[in-house]
């Protein structure tokens, strides 16, 4: 569904990532293991097309993304819950979920998928009115799920999905995660910091280094293997990027 | 007590109107955080357009509102797809503020000279047959032209903010205001919501140039003064909060003619200048901001 080949990045004279390749299957949930600044983030953002790649190229389904502006991408269905999640913090829920729901094809049925969202996170239904700063960090995580899951994802973009969650919350968001993958066919590649975690929901997973892709394999291999123990550091805190053209 | 009602009506008005200058600036400066030196040749073009088109079609200034509006739209079209825009490739908002700074200072110099050119610098009004009119307020005298620059300013900043919370397009405008990344992950076309929030700014410009040609006189080189009324009632209102911004007017222009009861007229824009700095000092975020 989603082939990355031959992908540099640099922001400035700075390399960020080199020669990056990696595929992800359709209806699979594949994961991104890799220590501090190794460039989990900014493959994410390269992706989503908030960050513009060098060289190589990146697939969405055959078709090629490499100039295409962001909001073009989201329609296409590549959408994604950046890290730090960037809610809208001034609007209320209900709002953010709308705008969630911009383009032509996710407006025509918003009203169905708010209902659907309201029912796999009920608190959000309670807070609709509410403005989307004043919510708990959980509950900022679940808007932030909810307000992607408007777009009509077809490839849904996890950055540090359970970064200062409680390990209850983490369950709750992991359940949905499993459930939308399975239920609706979403394709899902995930960021996370807990490494355990990310490679317990995902079928496969890539280890990134220094930004480049180091090893790849089933996820519970894995799990198990040497490689991944030394990745295995702890989070990341890129830079904001802003909207660029 | 007369006095006192006079002064209150004089603040109210001349409020309105500094509320009105600063909607587009405001808007500018909080959707894009693009700070718009140009806006106030802008406002002054607008009243050129009226001008324009009262003296030779003779079109009453209140009339040709929607066509000064639309003309403005364009001229805001223009400057966003010629100027702005490529400074987004900037990835960061401060690269674009200061770089934003120096590009419109730069277009204020071409605009108040192009202006000069086409009209003379001669300082213009519109004067029509009910300019000097007044109404009774409680023994006190209101200006019609001074009653129409508060409906106006008031049915401005009203229309604006209705647009803003309850369609689609000012949800998006207000998305990209608080974060553009966000916005254009959850499919806001950024770019277009820019340009058109730029051509409304432009607009509403327009308006308060009207007002200004019919109530008070321009002059090619007037932008910048109007300009840093502007920026003081943003400062007021605190940046982004378009909703504020009538009121943050409406306290500047009560304030300075407040002020005249006690000194002497000539001290009103120092008296401005002297709470831009205080707000900044002691309210940064604006006298509305919220705690937290």
């Amino acid at each position: 569904m989603l082939e990355i080949s031959h992908m540099d990045v640099s922001y400035g004279d700075l390399q960020a990532l080199w020669d990056v390749s990696m595929t992800i299957e359709q209806g699979k949930i594949a994961t991104l293991v890799g220590s501090n600044g190794a460039g989990k983030s900014t493959l994410m953002y390269c992706v989503s097309g908030l960050i513009k790649h060098k060289t190589g190229s990146i697939r969405f389904e055959g078709m090629r993304l490499d100039a295409m502006p962001t909001h073009r991408r989201v329609e296409h269905g590549i959408c994604m819950v950046p890290e730090g999640r960037r809610l809208f913090p001034q609007m209320t829920v209900l709002e953010n979920l709308e705008v969630g729901a911009s383009i032509a094809k996710a407006r025509k049925v918003r009203f169905d998928t708010l209902n659907w969202i309201y029912d796999l996170f009920p608190i959000l239904r309670e807070r609709k009115k509410q403005r989307a700063g004043t919510l708990s960090g959980g509950e900022q995580q679940m808007l932030a799920i909810g307000r992607v899951l408007m777009s009509q994802p077809k490839l849904l973009l996890i950055d540090e999905m359970s970064l200062g969650l409680s390990p209850l919350l983490v369950q709750e968001i992991s359940r949905v995660i499993k459930e939308i993958n399975q239920g609706r066919k979403l394709t899902i590649l995930l960021v996370e910091q807990d490494v355990q975690l990310a490679l317990s929901l995902a079928d496969w997973g890539y280890i990134i280094e220094n930004g480049r892709i180091v090893g790849e394999g089933k996820a519970g291999e894995l799990l198990c293997s040497e490689q991944v123990r030394q990745a295995y550091l702890g989070m990341e805190l890129p830079g904001r990027v802003e909207y660029t053209g | 007590m007369n006095v006192v009602i006079q002064t209150a009506l004089i603040g109210i008005t001349v409020g309105a109107l500094y509320g009105l200058l600063a909607l587009g600036f405001g808007l500018i400066m909080g959707v894009m955080k693009f700070v718009n030196i140009a806006h106030g040749s802008f406002v002054i073009l607008g009243g050129y357009v009226a001008y324009w088109l009262f003296t030779l079609l003779g079109i009453d200034p209140y009339l040709s509102i929607p066509a000064v509006m639309l003309v403005m739209f364009v001229m805001g079209l223009i400057l966003y797809r010629l100027l702005f825009s490529p400074l987004l490739k900037y990835p960061r908002a401060e690269m674009r503020l200061d770089k934003s700074l120096l590009i419109t200072f730069g277009v204020t110099w071409i605009l108040d000279n192009t202006v000069t050119i086409l009209w003379t610098p001669d300082t213009r009004s519109i004067v029509t047959s009910y300019t000097g009119d007044t109404i009774d307020i409680l023994g006190a005298r209101l200006g019609f032209t001074g009653l129409a620059g508060l409906i106006l300013g008031v049915l401005a900043a009203l229309a604006l903010n209705l647009l803003l919370t309850r369609t689609y397009f000012g949800k998006h405008v207000r998305a990209a205001t608080e974060d553009s990344g966000a916005a254009s992950l959850s499919g806001v076309n950024v770019q277009r919501t820019y340009m058109i929030s730029c051509g409304i700014a432009a607009a509403l410009g327009g308006v308060a140039g009207v007002v200004i040609v019919s109530s008070y006189s321009i002059a090619p080189s007037g932008g910048l003064n109007w300009l840093l009324t502007a920026m003081v009632v943003v400062v007021l209102a605190g940046e982004g909060n378009i909703a504020y911004i009538l009121p943050a007017g409406l306290i500047l222009g009560l304030l300075q003619s407040g002020s005249t009861l006690i000194v002497s007229p000539a001290y009103q824009q120092p008296i401005a200048l002297i709470i831009f700095i205080l707000v900044l000092m002691f309210r940064p975020k604006g006298l509305f901001a919220r705690k937290g």
